[in-house]
């Protein structure tokens, strides 16, 4: 049968495969891996690289920037106090380099589940050995872990200098740790609503444009509208339309996290909604996409 | 105990489409052609085992295992071709094969190990390693086949897997399907609706259309002897079947054949004299076999649609 004619089908000796299947839990640890590595471009060919490592890159900038200019500013006599009144510090560079979050956000997250419905490959991954919420979380679980480690990557730059500028090390860790207890627990929030949110958009859609463009949508809008709420100062039923807004929700969380006043949007105005508030809105948000997605794809057709 | 037991399956689409009407039929270990028409419901039975769609009633076992409690058990050990293009343009084969490998629980370097073994299997040699986006069709219907053998499968189910082939491009499936089958220890499930294709390689044919059972039978079953003799003649056949049917044959007329039932080597005889009496030119005298597309026509099997012909002696038509 074998004649050697290349690119035909001939048989060169099949063999049996005898060796360990992992089954379930391999095959959705490896989907979460693969979507988390495709959050980076990762295995997806230089160009899908471009964009998320320019962000990252763009988002570690005020960190290094500040580092730098303390460093500098200490050899001048005098220069210590810069210490004191960094223009950027824990509690705010959440909200600096929220913009770029959410340009992550609308430039990786169509991707993940955009792709394979716009090729018809779900019909392959639930044909394996996962069901269909398993492939919905994971590739969700995903995507929030690389919003995750988008969000703390600049902040532990900015610990890492900190604790390197010091004059006593142990201290300056012991300084700094609470607050960037804060900032995991806000980065966790973030990574869970504005990941999820956006994953669930794209999960309706084959169509990239309209995913980007609807999760840009998804968090410009009502942030415009929660402005106008503030800049209003209502104080009636209006002021909770302000939990509305993803971006204002995780304004809020992050000041009773540090225990701010809220910057930001909130800056200069008074806004009396309980923080409680804040934090349960961020938890309705994340358990409704969540399970708007797994609904999604419990119900496709593959 | 059946590879696939299924009892009573229906599938309905809202109140009006019913892909699978209570479909019942067992399943062994062979190469078993799913044949029908398009649109008789094969690509719905073959999701339903896999777990892609769920049925409206009925059962499914696949290994004994309930399809509805027990899917990504029995996913771990079939492989699945659809008929529709289900591949990443901008992947190469090597990558697309190995993640679904892995999907399929396949550890890490078993997956490797596995991926570029099945795709040289399938003659895919350098082009594994370009995005699958360039490739041909040919070569596209291979990487669907190896994504579907990576796991070394118990059981594979092929949707259509010679479409988009050219002729030696189908031979080359068809035999590769045919061996996978006997050598490779892998039951092989074909669905398609290219009769003459399937008969090549199955050797037990499921027949299905309108969603029911129409038959399920060893192949050949399906291409036995009618017990009929098919006499040709140029002109007047009419005659010929009144002359034969008056001589207590049972006979009836198809176009310009005269179908006369095999009593024994006698009705040869007798069909010879009669002709020879009438003068009538001969074209030919065939035992009828069954064929495929006989089981897809209104009329019943074997007779092909014939009208049968009164015999002025004996009594009611046969």
């Amino acid at each position: 049968m074998a004649t050697g004619q290349t690119g035909s089908i001939y048989d060169i000796g099949y063999r049996k495969y005898d060796g360990p299947r992992l089954g379930r839990a391999h095959a959705v640890r490896s989907l979460f891996l693969h979507s988390l590595r495709s959050s980076f471009g990762i295995g997806r060919g230089g160009r899908a690289k471009i964009a998320p490592l320019v962000l990252a890159a763009i988002a570690c900038i005020p960190a290094v920037a500040i580092i730098a200019a303390q460093a500098l500013f200490r050899q001048f006599p005098g220069g210590g106090a810069l210490d004191d009144e960094l223009p950027i510090r824990y509690d705010t560079y959440a909200s600096t380099i929220g913009l770029f979050i959410i340009l992550f956000c609308a430039a990786q997250a169509p991707d993940l589940f955009g792709r394979d419905q716009r090729h018809s490959l779900l019909s392959l991954y639930f044909a394996r050995a996962l069901r269909r919420e398993d492939y919905a979380l994971a590739r969700l679980a995903g995507f929030m872990v690389a919003v995750f480690a988008l969000q703390m990557l600049p902040h532990v730059v900015f610990f890492l200098g900190q604790v390197l500028l010091a004059t006593d090390v142990l201290r300056g860790i012991t300084d700094d740790l609470p607050e960037m207890a804060a900032v995991v627990v806000q980065a966790l929030l973030t990574a869970g609503l504005l990941g999820g949110i956006s994953m669930a958009i794209s999960a309706f859609t084959r169509r990239r444009a309209y995913a980007v463009a609807g999760i840009i949508a998804a968090f410009i809008i009502p942030s415009i509208v929660a402005g106008i709420v503030i800049g209003i100062g209502s104080l009636g039923l209006g002021r909770w339309l302000v939990l509305l807004s993803p971006t204002s929700v995780l304004e809020g969380t992050n000041a009773f996290l540090f225990g701010t006043p809220a910057g930001g949007l909130f800056e200069g105005f008074i806004l009396d909604v309980p923080d409680l508030a804040f934090f349960g809105a961020a938890a309705i948000g994340i358990a409704t996409s969540v399970a708007v997605t797994i609904r999604r794809f419990r119900g496709i057709t593959a | 105990m059946a590879l696939i037991s299924i009892r009573g399956l229906t599938k309905r689409y809202g109140t009006s489409v019913t892909a699978l009407d209570a479909l019942t039929v067992d399943i062994e270990t062979r190469i078993v052609g799913l044949v029908g028409s398009n649109g008789a419901g094969k690509s719905t039975l073959l999701k339903i085992l896999l777990g892609l769609i769920d049925s409206t009633s009925g059962e499914a076992t696949v290994f004994d295992l309930d399809v509805k409690t027990h899917g990504t058990d029995i996913r771990q050990f079939v492989g699945y071709m659809p008929e529709h293009d289900c591949l990443p343009p901008d992947t190469t084969a090597t990558d697309w094969v190995s993640h679904l490998a892995l999907m399929s629980g396949l550890p890490r370097t078993a997956a490797r190990e596995r991926t570029a073994e099945v795709l040289r299997h399938v003659g895919l040699y350098e082009e594994r390693y370009r995005a699958i986006g360039g490739y041909s069709t040919g070569m596209k219907q291979r990487v669907k086949l190896a994504q579907a053998l990576v796991h070394d499968p118990r059981l594979l189910l092929l949707d259509e897997p010679t479409n988009g082939l050219d002729p030696s491009g189908r031979d080359e499936m068809l035999e590769l399907v045919r061996r996978t089958g006997t050598e490779f220890g892998m039951a092989v499930i074909v669905a398609s609706h290219l009769l003459n294709e399937i008969e090549r390689v199955c050797t037990h044919l499921v027949a299905i259309e309108g969603g029911q059972l129409l038959r399920s039978a060893p192949l050949g079953d399906f291409t036995e002897q009618t017990g009929t003799l098919a006499v040709e003649v140029d002109e007047d056949a009419p005659r010929l079947a009144e002359r034969l049917a008056g001589q207590g044959m049972s006979v009836a007329l198809d176009g310009r054949a005269v179908l006369v039932a095999l009593a024994g080597d006698q009705t040869y005889d007798l069909v010879r004299d009669a002709v020879a009496e009438l003068g009538l030119p001969l074209l030919r005298i065939e035992a009828r076999r069954h064929r495929l597309e006989d089981l897809f026509r209104d009329a019943p099997a074997g007779s092909g649609g014939a009208v049968p012909v009164a015999s002025p002696v004996a009594g009611p038509p046969a």
